[in-house]
């Protein structure tokens, strides 16, 4: 018999006994079940969180900061500045003729959290003319927009869902005077941080400000990047920098994300040293209880390679449906939970390419698990073997 | 006491497999540690953090900023022991992608009081008092970018001098360090009274005041008594104690309390099928010694207990080596991520006990079904030489 034939044969036994080992065969499939769950739904929710944080990106979007700010908070734009960057060539132009810059200014207000009741702080963006154009992705979805110059604003649906005092109607104090929710809206990613806009000339008469934060242009075409931020540094008198808006979104939702990413991977790789170890034992196992069959099988003439590979795919075939399982459990429980750590709403995304991440984790806790199993399989003395048994 | 021997004996009779368990077990316990501990350690600091220290924001936040003038009335606020001020600058050295932020305060022994975790040297730090235009810089920073006692930097800040130049040079006379939130690693700290001469917009104003209060017990009355003081002024403040804060950021984390005890639980019911499972099979595999044991005269009983000690031994063990890497692990785990990282975390007694209680549950629900089966056979049928179950 070629080694083929044999490693075959062995396969066909190997798997045909299955059934009865119930317990060490349990035991490799829900311990990789287990592994592979807490593997991807952790990592789903880096998934998630970078999906919905790109979701509303576009490539023909350049974001104007301050030089050396990181996001918005940090920046500071007088209004000259500001001016300047609207006549800098390649700027879309909107229904009226003028070029699609929105300029932000942004404050921050105290709210208090739904959960628990504490204080915490969020932003609030007072926007020029042109935040409809500029942001297109802004569906009101209740209520109306707020007017120009009055103490209104709009807020989307994570405001709601995670703060006191953000229903149409609900008033807001800052600086003394109330400021009413005129309107809800959507992005067309839902989820994301709580976003709130209001009038900039209104923010900034009743705090007594004149310097914007943020400005966002739209380009005629991606391809004008590199001209719009040469323009912008041949006047560093501005002091502004100019970023794709992608970069600026994956840079302030980077450090989240990795942190997600690495419990993930901190958590789902202790578990899968756990689950290996028990493979390893499981297998030993089955091994052990075979060692007399496995040794009348040498005596009539199979090698041992053949043998130790039978046992090794055996193992891979068990991790299998303990894989399957896993992502199953994953995509059930946590496939469309939504969660808001820091308060950041998205939802755990378990995607095709994370069940295929859990199946080759998977696939790997079997083969080492089968290794040493194997190995003691194939070269058991076999006189010993059959005597012992 | 006379059984600890066959006990012994019991545990090491098949070691390999005792070792892989003591390992499984010792993984999974590992796990349970870091993550239940990271929780209750983190309430438990922030339980710890000081309630004496009090931050007074604007109650707006950037909205409104403070004035400087309200310094002293601050402090003379009855239970006001030391005050002192914050300004932070965001700067760049040497380039946009550099940054550095610079954080302007009152050089006076008030802010040792307030900042208890900042280390210097006295002579360096009343050289920075002496100096106007002297910085303290950090031990991260200095040797980052190589900077000495003596040296002088310059730094492009989004603050601008009052000809309009963003371009501000400090004198270093100390290098600090600072124990605790690795937030505060990578910083300049310089003179207020420097900046508020020198700066175009915004002097004499204050992002916030850092207060300690001479009685910690009396911390929400003085905290309570500052917000009065300036009800209804221009500039109304908000005053939150370092304890709530950090309450605050804990509530931030939200559901991801739920996930983590998924986790837990998925851990926990892997390692109950393994051990277990391998329970069951070992001690099939001996129920012609315990035959014999019974046959020497032990009861079924002491045959049970004797199993049962056995796998309690090795579970609880296993647990505790577990356990102990937990702690060691622990302290490091919260240093992962500057933002979200709670200082000074160690493993709580708590966890420790719910630990060692879970794994003698484990062990328990692993062994009592098997040995119980076992104590119930026939020592005829069941003697060595027989043909066994």
């Amino acid at each position: 018999m070629s080694s083929v034939k044999q490693f075959l044969e062995l396969l066909r036994i190997n798997m045909g006994t299955v059934a009865a080992r119930p317990a060490p065969v349990l035991t490799i499939v829900v311990g990789i079940a287990c592994a592979v769950a807490v593997l991807i739904s952790m990592l789903a929710m880096g998934v998630g969180a970078l999906q919905q944080a790109m979701g509303d990106v576009r490539p023909d979007r350049v974001v104007v900061l301050s030089t050396g700010a990181r996001s918005a908070t940090e920046s500071d734009i007088l209004a000259e500045a500001a001016a300047a960057v609207r006549d800098i060539p390649g700027i879309r132009k909107g229904p009226d003729g003028n070029p699609l810059a929105l300029n932000e200014t942004v404050v921050s207000i105290a709210v208090r959290r739904k959960d628990g009741g504490a204080r915490t702080n969020i932003v609030l963006a007072g926007a020029g003319p042109g935040l409809i154009e500029v942001r297109p992705e802004i569906r009101v979805t209740a209520g109306r927009l707020f007017r120009r110059g009055l103490h209104e604003l709009i807020a989307n649906e994570v405001c709601a869902r995670l703060y006191e005092g953000f229903a149409n109607g609900d008033k807001l104090p800052i600086r003394g005077a109330d400021w009413t929710v005129v309107g809800q809206f959507h992005l067309s990613h839902t989820g994301g941080q709580c976003t709130l806009y209001a009038d900039a000339a209104a923010i900034m008469s009743a705090l007594h400000r004149d310097s914007y934060s943020q400005t966002t242009v739209l380009l005629q075409s991606p391809a004008g990047y590199a001209s719009f931020v040469a323009a912008l540094r041949a006047n560093p008198t501005l002091r502004l920098q100019a970023r794709h808006e992608s970069e600026v979104v994956a840079e302030n939702s980077s450090q989240l994300i990795g942190l997600l990413n690495f419990a993930g991977y901190f958590i789902g790789g202790i578990m899968a040293i756990g689950a290996t170890l028990g493979a390893v034992n499981s297998m030993y196992a089955i091994v052990d209880g075979r060692l007399r069959e496995l040794a009348i099988l040498r005596a009539i003439g199979f090698a041992s390679s053949p043998i130790v590979a039978s046992i090794l795919v055996e193992s891979s075939l068990l991790a299998l449906p303990g894989a399957l399982l896993g992502s199953a459990v994953a995509w059930l429980f946590f496939g469309q939970m939504s969660v808001s750590p820091f308060d950041v709403t998205f939802r755990l995304a378990v995607t095709l390419p994370l069940v295929v991440l859990g199946v080759m984790w998977a696939l790997a806790i079997g083969v080492i698990g089968g290794l040493l199993p194997a190995l003691r399989a194939a070269n058991a003395p076999v006189t010993k073997a059959l005597r012992e048994a | 006491m006379k059984y600890i021997p066959l006990i012994w004996s019991g545990i090491w009779r098949r070691g390999g497999r005792t070792l892989l368990i003591i390992l499984q077990t010792g993984v999974a316990f590992s796990l349970f540690g870091a993550l239940q501990g990271m929780q209750t350690g983190a309430e438990r600091a922030i339980a710890n953090s000081r309630g004496d220290i009090l931050i007074v924001h604007s109650r707006e936040r950037t909205a409104s900023p403070l004035l400087r003038s309200q310094l002293s009335q601050i402090g003379s606020v009855p239970g006001v022991k030391a005050v002192n001020l914050e300004n932070a600058l965001v700067c760049t050295y040497q380039g946009p992608a550099n940054r550095v932020i610079a954080v302007a305060i009152n050089a006076d022994d008030t802010f040792l009081e307030t900042l208890p975790e900042f280390k210097v040297l006295p002579g360096q730090f009343a050289a920075f008092s002496h100096s106007r235009t002297g910085a303290l810089v950090s031990t991260g920073l200095a040797s980052k970018y190589g900077w000495k006692l003596g040296s002088r930097i310059p730094l492009v800040c989004t603050t601008r001098q009052s000809n309009g130049s963003p371009a501000w040079t400090f004198d270093i006379v100390g290098i600090f360090s600072h124990q605790g939130l690795m937030a505060l690693s990578d910083l300049v700290v310089i003179n207020n009274d420097y900046l508020d001469e020198g700066r175009l917009t915004g002097r004499g104003t204050v992002q916030h005041f850092d207060v300690v209060a001479s009685d910690p017990r009396q911390a929400q009355t003085v905290a309570d008594a500052i917000d009065r003081r300036f009800a209804n002024s221009a500039s109304e403040t908000r005053t939150d104690s370092l304890r709530e804060l950090a309450q605050a950021q804990m509530q931030s984390i939200g559901d991801l309390g739920f996930l983590i005890h998924a986790v837990v639980g998925a851990v926990l019911f892997a390692l109950l099928t393994s051990i277990a499972t391998l329970m069951m099979q070992s001690i099939r595999e001996r129920v012609p010694e315990l035959a014999v044991l019974r046959a020497l005269g032990f009861s079924s009983a002491t045959v049970f207990s004797l199993l049962l000690t056995e796998t309690l031994t090795i579970s609880v063990a296993a647990a505790a080596l577990g356990l102990a890497a937990a702690s060691v692990i622990l302290p490091l785990a919260g240093q992962i991520a500057p933002d979200f990282s709670v200082p000074g975390i160690s493993m709580p007694a708590s966890v420790v006990v719910l630990g060692l209680a879970l794994s003698l549950l484990i062990a328990l629900l692993s062994v009592a079904l098997p040995a119980y089966k076992t104590s119930k056979l026939e020592v005829a049928k069941t003697l060595p030489g027989q043909k066994a179950l």
